[in-house]
């Protein structure tokens, strides 16, 4: 019996010296991982190479600056002299701002679609997520323009300066006139930007969560927000963190929407009204200005080395941070 | 509490003569899947500190039965259940009944092992402390009982601060049954619980559940009919929404009172 098994073997399957067939496959799986290894490659190249553009075109302003590049707030093309302090600090004040903004409500709409929505809603609510998410960010600079700004003006900034301005310490954070455009408004329509990326994120890993590991949550006893807290979200970490980071860099490198709502001004001030820029709406607006070779466009592309430094610590440090911490709560 | 030697609650006649206490009583439960009528009329009591086994074929409505228990159901939309289960004198599935309380008092144990993403020792304290503030003292106090009573605690007092999920399926899943019996419930209702575990671990849970029953009520779904004969008192045969026969254990594999359920048990289907 054992036998027919054996014999039943299609000749083919014996070791033969290769016939043309054989040949022509053998050739096209070496061609196929030649191809794969390549686009590999090809994406270190990629990487590689804009950070060399960006830092053989910035070394100038490096070289012309020094350190102090990055500590100045001056930026005047009269006088050429550069200074990179005031569009980081307002790419890092938005961009903070905005994630805690978002993550929460990014957060709560999650939770909310994978624990408690009922279906028919939960559809059409991670429907317009996703909607959101699509939305050109030309748009939402626009509408950021013609109606947060009037809001944040004739209602937010005065209500806020009017409450909080006089407190100490947090008080200067909201005093000043309410141009409606700033920091705050930059910070809030960034906000609005990246909660669909973070929310999608979350919320597919609350749906792969185990049926099993949340019904032994509430099992026991616990309410929603028990189980939430203490085995979901140390269950999700890792995916949560890389949807929070997914969302920083976004907001870190968000160009239109913010140029439209910022106001625009090189200058550090510790008022949230205060019109501020980051780093993308400053190169966006002044580099139709910038002759090849110039230094303006050297500080530029310096900048932009400076942005991409930036994303890529933010990046290896969420890294550090997930892998530091085993999955044990104490 | 009076408490009954287990010999004396061993029946060998018919089930209506159940004399002990009852922990847990369903009458007339109708279940519904949406527009699927999954449990049709079903009458069954749980003897206190007895064990109830249920058993049936894949799809009868025993896993169910065990979910209308706790409300485990009321955590999907389209589920509910009508008819009465009494538990401590009220019918739980009213709709005023605190579910985490309830929760706490009829505990589970499902299928595979369900560690929480956190250390052996947290594990148990999470559902502790839910219910009770303990002090430090009282705490480890209580996690060394319960794992000594789930025969664990030999294994793990030294690495009680190390991630559950470092344990074997089943250090798992007795550390499952700690979680669970250290809220102190009066029912637990465990879902198949050896069903993914290897013959010596599983082995190991039957005997605990001998144990257990000193102090709980416990129901059992099982696809193991010889589990079903070595551990339970009272045995309930399933078949498609309906409960067949409810019998003692030696009763039912010996000379069941229905067709249906000889032919399950000697294998004819399911």
């Amino acid at each position: 019996m054992g036998n027919s098994a054996l014999t039943g073997f299609p000749q083919t399957r014996e070791f033969r010296p290769m016939t043309g067939a054989a040949k022509t496959s053998a050739l096209s799986d070496t061609l196929f991982s030649t191809i794969v290894r390549l686009s590999g490659l090809l994406i270190l190249l990629i990487v590689g190479g804009l950070i060399a553009v960006l830092c053989r075109g910035g070394v100038a302003a490096f070289h012309a600056f020094g350190a102090h590049f990055l500590v100045s707030r001056i930026w005047n093309p009269v006088t050429d002299v550069y200074g990179a302090a005031a569009p980081v600090f307002g790419t890092l004040v938005t961009t903070f701002l905005a994630v805690v903004m978002a993550v929460p409500l990014a957060f709560g709409v999650a939770f909310w679609l994978a624990e408690m929505a009922p279906a028919a809603i939960a559809g059409s609510v991670a429907t317009a997520v996703q909607l959101l998410a699509a939305v050109p960010s030309i748009i939402y600079g626009m509408w950021g323009f013609f109606v947060i700004v009037p809001l944040m003006a004739s209602h937010v900034e005065p209500f806020a300066t009017h409450t909080f301005g006089h407190l100490p310490l947090i008080g200067t954070l909201f005093s000043g006139a309410p141009y409606g455009t700033g920091l705050l408004t930059g910070a809030i329509i960034l906000a609005i930007m990246i909660t669909p990326f973070m929310c999608a994120v979350m919320r597919d890993v609350f749906v792969s969560m185990p049926a099993v590991l949340r019904e032994s949550a509430y099992g026991l006893g616990a309410t929603r927000w028990e189980v939430m807290r203490q085995v979901t979200l140390p269950w999700s970490r890792q995916a949560v963190i890389g949807g929070v980071v997914l969302g920083m860099g976004r907001a870190m490198g968000e160009t239109m929407a913010v140029t439209f709502v910022i106001g625009n001004s090189n200058r550090i001030n510790w008022s949230l009204f205060a019109p501020g820029n980051t780093i993308a709406s400053l190169i966006a607006l002044e580099f139709p200005e910038s002759p090849a070779g110039s230094l303006k466009l050297a500080a530029l592309l310096a900048l932009g080395f400076i942005l991409m430094t930036i994303s890529f610590l933010t990046l290896a440090g969420s890294r550090m941070l997930l892998r530091r911490k085993p999955a044990t709560s104490h | 509490m009076n408490q009954l030697p287990s010999s004396m609650s061993v029946l060998h006649d018919a089930p209506s003569t159940v004399s002990t206490d009852i922990a847990l009583s369903v009458r007339a439960l109708d279940f519904w899947y949406g527009e699927h009528r999954a449990l049709k009329a079903i009458d069954l009591d749980f003897p206190r500190r007895q064990v109830t086994g249920m058993i049936g074929p894949s799809g009868c409505g025993k896993s169910t039965l065990l979910r209308v228990l706790n409300r485990m159901y009321d955590l999907y939309p389209g589920q509910r259940a009508t008819g009465e289960v009494v538990f401590d004198g009220r019918n739980i599935l009213s709709p005023g009944v605190d579910l985490n309380v309830l929760r706490s008092r009829v505990g589970m144990v499902f299928q595979k092992p369900t560690p929480f993403p956190m250390s052996i020792y947290e594990n148990i304290a999470f559902g502790v402390r839910l219910h009770e503030r303990l002090s430090r003292a009282d705490m480890d106090a209580r996690i060394e009982d319960v794992l000594k009573r789930v025969a664990l605690w030999t294994e793990v007092k030294d690495r009680l601060r190390a991630p559950a999920a470092a344990l074997s399926g089943g250090q798992q899943q007795r550390l499952c049954i700690a979680r669970t019996i250290a809220t102190r419930p009066e029912v637990v209702l465990l879902d198949e619980p050896t069903s993914a575990l290897d013959p010596v671990s599983t082995a190991r849970i039957e005997e605990l559940l001998d144990e257990l029953k000193q102090d709980f009520t416990i129901a059992i779904v099982t696809h193991n009919l010889q589990q079903a004969a070595r551990c339970a008192d009272q045995v309930a045969f399933f078949y498609l929404g309906e409960l067949v026969e409810v019998d003692s254990a030696g009763q039912m594999f010996t000379a069941p009172r229905q067709r249906r359920t000889q032919d399950y048990i000697t294998g004819r289907f399911g």
